[in-house]
């Protein structure tokens, strides 16, 4: 049963701080949550992930923290941007526009009523950000049953350019259920690299949704690289709108211990002569679960589509388990798709390359995990970042392997 | 340095080697030359530690010892060194870092002391020149891309560092060119000495026209057939192999 006290409490401590207009609208959306509520197993988009829990849990918003030292997470050659418990250390107005088509309208209707905004980044014509914007996403919490929900927005004018990091880390062991939409909208030419870092702690529930529209001859490079939380999914959408649009959707799913993360990812090709690539690598360790499904939809019309979607997964754990699912979903007739989804162990071969070399059995298994990963980490063109990911993975990873000489 | 004492191998319960004997003396370099399918790629992984055969019957022995009990990575520090047919590929593990990590680990298993990055890399250079190869490869994963050429020029380049005792080259020859052929023969040739052994595996004549070998040998259906000197690689040649087929 959904908690509505409880998420009628936390709204009613939201009134205040809202004009007139905005509290008619957040009530209807904290109705349109309730009727809606969270998404279960039934829901076969949601089979493998449940939030039960978040509906019945007593949760209250978090409050603004003061900020912990962040050098951590300091990267040179970048503009920070910081975001605690859901608070901008100067905060923005939110930017309008439309909302998407939500992947469970629950999950969204909670998000709109309740959200404050996050990074709210508009860039007009042939403007390009010189430097990276690296978004630092705190959530510092020492006390459970807080909630955080985050609205975000980036809009590229016509043949503006941006690189933009979404890094979000998770401080203290206490539960928290968490949020967050981004829509992304680019102009004709606009070109945005956008890397989402998740990395919570190992109490958080987390819901994040991406939707980016992308006009003519504009393209997107989404990297999603996911390390931490307890419950963690994301609904990943990118709809190639004009003609000559591209894609790439990219990244790294490397659970432990006990995580939970989904990605469901789609790519629709809605207008002719669009690209659209898809590189997803997978590893669990411990107990974790993954579950990655990538659905690739062209839509009558979308001629000239030329798409590849490739995920790779890699066991490690022997409680571990990854579920990955390729859809394809094709309307026209002159496309060239492809597409491919492979679950293993590592090469045998290169193992015995390695170790007629003098390299240990542990070690030489070191560097083909390494291997593995690699193919997503070297997509970040962003070299500090680069390396903080890469570093943040071999940390992941254990064992004897030196960044400083891998990188 | 070697001794091959009437080895039985199988792989998936099929018999590759019946009873092969060789023996190979330090300095000495050996040609094992022989039809697809004799054997010749089993006997080569088998001496490096591949778990994909088994040895039901005989033995090998390196300087005395039983070799069939040593890890890849311990034979590897005991001097053995195999260039592969197909040298597999490694992206976003560059060469330097693979070059570095088997150099310093068959040291620590020798009980050797590391070499400092500076001098390491000074040992590395001097090599990546010597097979005319480009710097920068030592910062491209290992193969990544590689051309066959340039795959087994890394291989050469890998023996160069390691400095093996015992070079086992499987087919080291096949997919090169005329220059790349005498730039690998010159990285095998740069290693030959009093105390090293070589063992070339080789379908064709044309290797051993740059490396000289001591002794060539020929494997057909799991066993050696026949033995005899350089002239033998180039009765071989005109010949080809199905009168000693036969014979065998």
């Amino acid at each position: 049963m959904l908690n509505q006290d409880a998420y009628t409490r936390a709204f009613e401590a939201l009134l205040p701080s809202l004009s007139g207009s905005e509290r008619d609208t957040r009530s209807a959306q904290l109705q349109r949550f309730f009727s809606a509520g969270l998404p279960n197993r039934s829901i076969e988009t949601f089979k493998y992930s449940d939030f039960t829990a978040l509906a019945e849990g007593a949760f209250a918003l978090a409050l603004k923290a003061p900020s912990p030292s962040l050098d951590a997470w300091t990267l040179p050659d970048c503009t920070q941007q910081l975001l605690i418990n859901g608070h901008a250390a100067t905060p923005t107005a939110a930017l309008d526009g439309p909302i998407s088509e939500p992947a469970h309208a629950g999950l969204a209707a909670l998000n709109a009523a309740f959200a404050t905004p996050g990074l709210q980044l508009q860039l007009e014509r042939n403007v390009a950000l010189e430097q990276p914007l690296h978004v630092l996403n705190l959530s510092v919490l020492d006390t459970p049953a807080k909630m955080i929900h985050l609205r975000h927005r980036i809009r590229l004018e016509a043949g503006a350019s941006a690189t933009v990091v979404l890094h979000d880390i998770g401080l203290g062991d206490a539960e928290r259920w968490i949020t967050q939409t981004l829509e992304i909208d680019l102009a004709a030419n606009a070109r945005l690299q956008l890397i989402r870092i998740q990395d919570e702690s190992a109490a958080t529930s987390g819901w994040f949704q991406a939707t980016a529209r992308i006009q003519r001859d504009a393209s997107i490079q989404l990297l999603q690289f996911d390390f931490g939380g307890a419950r963690i999914r994301n609904d990943l959408r990118l709809l190639l709108q004009g003609e000559g649009a591209e894609c790439g959707l990219h990244g790294l799913f490397a659970p432990a211990g006990g995580t939970h993360v989904d990605n469901h990812t789609v790519i629709e090709h809605q207008a002719p002569h669009c690209v659209s690539r898809e590189f997803f690598r997978g590893l669990a360790w411990d107990k974790a679960h993954a579950v990655f499904n990538g659905r690739i939809v062209v839509q009558p019309g979308a001629q000239k589509t030329d798409s590849e979607q490739r995920i790779a997964n890699l066991v490690i754990g022997k409680g571990a388990e990854i579920n990955a699912k390729p859809e394809l979903e094709i309307h026209a007739d002159d496309v060239k798709c492809a597409h491919g989804a492979t679950f293993g162990q590592l090469d045998t071969s290169a193992l015995f390359y390695l170790r007629t070399r003098g390299v240990p059995e542990a070690t030489a298994l070191s560097l083909l995990t390494f291997s593995f990963a690699a193919d997503a980490l070297q997509r970040i063109s962003w070299p500090s970042l680069r390396e903080f990911v890469t570093r943040r993975f071999l940390a992941r990873m254990g064992g004897d392997l030196d960044a400083g000489e891998l990188l | 340095m070697l001794e091959i004492k009437n080895l039985h191998a199988t792989v998936n319960g099929t018999e590759i080697l019946k009873g092969l004997d060789l023996t190979i003396q330090p300095g000495e370099v050996h040609a094992i030359m022989g039809p697809n399918g004799a054997g010749k790629s089993t006997l080569s992984k088998l001496l490096a530690g591949s778990e994909d055969y088994v040895v039901t019957e005989g033995s090998v022995r390196l300087d005395g010892k039983d070799l069939l009990e040593l890890a890849p990575e311990e034979r590897a520090a005991a001097g053995i060194f195999l260039g592969f047919q197909y040298p597999v590929e490694i992206p976003g593990v560059s060469n330097m870092v693979f070059l570095k990590a088997a150099f310093n680990a068959q040291r620590k298993i020798r009980g050797e002391a590391e070499l400092s990055a500076g001098d390491f890399l000074a040992w590395v250079r001097h090599r990546v020149k010597q097979m005319q190869m480009d710097p920068q490869m030592l910062h491209r994963g290992v193969n990544e891309g590689f051309s066959g050429g340039e795959k087994k020029r890394n291989e050469i380049l890998q023996m160069l560092v390691l400095e093996p005792r015992l070079m086992v080259l499987d087919e080291t020859d096949s997919g090169l060119d005329i220059d790349a052929l005498k730039v690998v023969a010159d990285g095998i040739n740069a290693l030959r000495s009093p105390e090293r052994s070589t063992l070339l595996v080789t379908h064709y004549q044309r290797l051993l026209d740059h490396v000289q070998p001591d002794f060539v040998h020929v494997l057909a259906a799991g066993r050696i057939v026949k033995s005899g000197g350089p002239e033998l690689a180039r009765e071989l040649e005109e010949k080809g192999y199905g009168w000693l087929q036969q014979a065998a």
